[in-house]
């Protein structure tokens, strides 16, 4: 196992709370810092477990600035500055395209608003590359109602990564999909997180084992007793744990002893 | 006997021969039963047809085909153009209360107001042209912000996502990402401009038009008249309407990805 560390602060929940008519989120406190690891460039990978209704997708609005929470602020950066939306990229979960672009037209938009300025040429020759990468070579020319869940998923995804987000949020990213599917989605995930140092994806999902194989920290969202509104109730250090960044975490008994734990927290 | 029990399953896709073979069967036994039940007062089926073949044959026909289509043309345009506009309008808070009067006004019969358009026109001309586009930009707007009703939030936010402001994201959802939708209320609303043509023509005769030929054929009661220049309406009508809609999925190839039927 290589050597990792946690460093500089990337992102940070302050307080944050959220009420409606009640109170859906409090005293939400909780850092995303950046790993370093020895020969790798190993981005974030972390996650909000929870159960539905908790509050999980308005947390999710809060993080990337759509939302303004009743109390707290989300900061973000080096110089920990308040969120913008449109520093934080979405990938909801049913994969929001513009039907009336074609797949390139739709990865080009990304690129037209990354903040560099970019021929036409330049943008082509990129997004032929990631197409290449992820597979999409034979797609761009179609229409996003002309794709699969899993193709318009990943066009989604690298949408979001060629807009020059460094932090991703993934809403259920792995709710119906089968088995062969979710292996591949995770494979994309941990790609993606590894094309930057300070690429950070944060996924939100009610599938804990999945989940949790490729996260390096997990928050488990949850009610308290006599209190009312969610909050995050533990943290999970997976890396500290040795469960991050191993293909075979699965099959290790000591990591579906922690599942089952979490799963008695929610 | 499969393909009998498919033309009455909801959803059941069909073949184009099995919809036209439906189509065609439909005609003939609704000219069958015109032919056998009119009596004295309603024409036949054969005598409308020699009616319509010598109406399609003078070239008098052809002057008021023209002038007719190149009203309606004007008047949608214009109409477009307006409901467009306002529809657009409709999502900045200040034009709000204009956009919904204007909606409201599919309330307010056109005949009252009749006399003060041609108060206000200069000529016949303009007169069936305000007419039109006071018929017509109501429903067309009514359409035009259901539209936008119908578009989601997530479309909205991810364009916020995608760092475009607010401006940008108008133009890319509302406008770009909904044309085909406008294309697509611009011909079901043509339907109604059409259906008004013949009543905005009767305001002004001179200068003639399937609307015109109608009024004189109801003039002398020549009944065979009256309805072969009604079907000639009604054919017209069908085939712009079939055009537009071809002309859409040419415009706009995602558009058939989208509908269900
Ligand atoms: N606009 C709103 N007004 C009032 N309550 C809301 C609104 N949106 C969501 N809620 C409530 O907030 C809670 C959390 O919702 P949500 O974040 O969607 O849950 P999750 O994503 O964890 O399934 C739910 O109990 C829901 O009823």
């Amino acid at each position: 196992m290589s050597n990792f560390t946690r460093q500089e602060v990337l992102l940070q929940a302050e307080n944050i709370s959220l009420r409606f008519d009640k109170l859906i989120l409090r005293d939400i406190n909780f850092q995303i810092h950046n790993i370093v690891r020895e020969g790798h460039n190993q981005g974030q990978v972390v996650s909000l477990i929870g159960r539905s209704g908790i509050g999980k997708t308005q947390l999710f609005k809060i993080l990337s600035g759509l939302l303004q929470p009743t109390t707290g602020k989300i900061l973000l950066g080096e110089d920990l500055h308040p969120v913008k939306s449109g520093e934080v990229g979405i990938v909801h979960q049913n994969y929001i395209l513009f039907n009336h672009r074609t797949i390139e037209a739709n990865l080009k938009i990304g690129l037209d608003h990354c903040g560099k300025e970019m021929t036409d040429k330049e943008k082509e020759s990129v997004i032929k590359e990631y197409a290449g990468h992820f597979d999409l070579l034979d797609h761009l020319k179609k229409y996003p109602m002309q794709l699969s869940g899993g193709q318009r998923q990943r066009v989604s995804i690298i949408q979001q990564v060629l807009t020059g987000n460094k932090f991703i949020l993934l809403d259920e990213p792995f709710s119906g999909l089968d088995a062969l599917m979710i292996d591949r989605v995770k494979d994309l995930l941990l790609k993606i997180s590894t094309l930057h140092e300070h690429n950070t994806l944060i996924i939100v999902s009610h599938d804990i084992e999945t989940t949790l194989s490729i996260s390096d920290t997990a928050w488990i969202m949850a009610a308290q007793e006599g209190k009312e509104g969610a909050t995050i109730t533990e943290e999970v250090d997976l890396m500290k744990l040795g469960f991050a960044w191993n293909p075979n975490v699965k099959k290790e008994a000591a990591f579906r002893d922690l599942i089952e734990s979490v799963k008695s927290k929610l | 006997m499969n393909q009998l029990k498919q033309f009455f399953e909801p959803f059941a896709i069909l073949k184009s021969r099995s919809i036209l073979l439906l189509i065609v069967v439909q005609v003939i036994i609704a000219l069958v039963v015109w032919q056998l039940t009119c009596g004295a007062l309603i024409p036949t089926p054969t005598k409308v047809f020699q009616k319509m073949m010598s109406i399609l044959g003078s070239s008098e026909f052809y002057d008021d085909f023209i002038a007719s289509v190149s009203l309606i043309a004007q008047g949608m345009f214009i109409s477009i153009a307006i409901a467009l506009v306002l529809a657009y309008l409709s999502l900045i808070p200040f034009f709000r209360p204009l956009v919904e009067f204007v909606v409201k006004c599919r309330y307010l019969t056109l005949t009252g107001l009749i006399f003060l358009f041609t108060l206000l026109s200069s000529d016949g001309h303009a007169l069936k042209i305000y007419l039109l586009i006071f018929g017509i930009v109501p429903f067309f707007l009514t359409s035009l912000l259901s539209v936008i009703d119908g578009i989601s939030r997530q479309e909205i936010e991810l364009c916020k996502t995608l760092r475009m402001n607010n401006w940008q994201t108008l133009l890319e959802v509302v406008i770009r990402g909904r044309l085909d939708q406008a294309f697509d209320v611009m011909r079901q609303n043509f339907a109604i401009a059409w259906m008004m043509i013949t009543a905005v023509e009767a305001q002004s005769m001179s200068e003639g038009g399937l609307g015109t030929q109608l009024i004189k054929y109801n003039k002398y009661i020549d009944l065979s008249g009256v309805f072969a220049v009604l079907i000639i309406i009604f054919i017209v009508g069908v085939l712009c309407d079939f055009l537009l809609g071809k002309m859409r999925i040419w415009l706009f190839p995602y558009a058939k990805l989208q509908s269900i039927r």
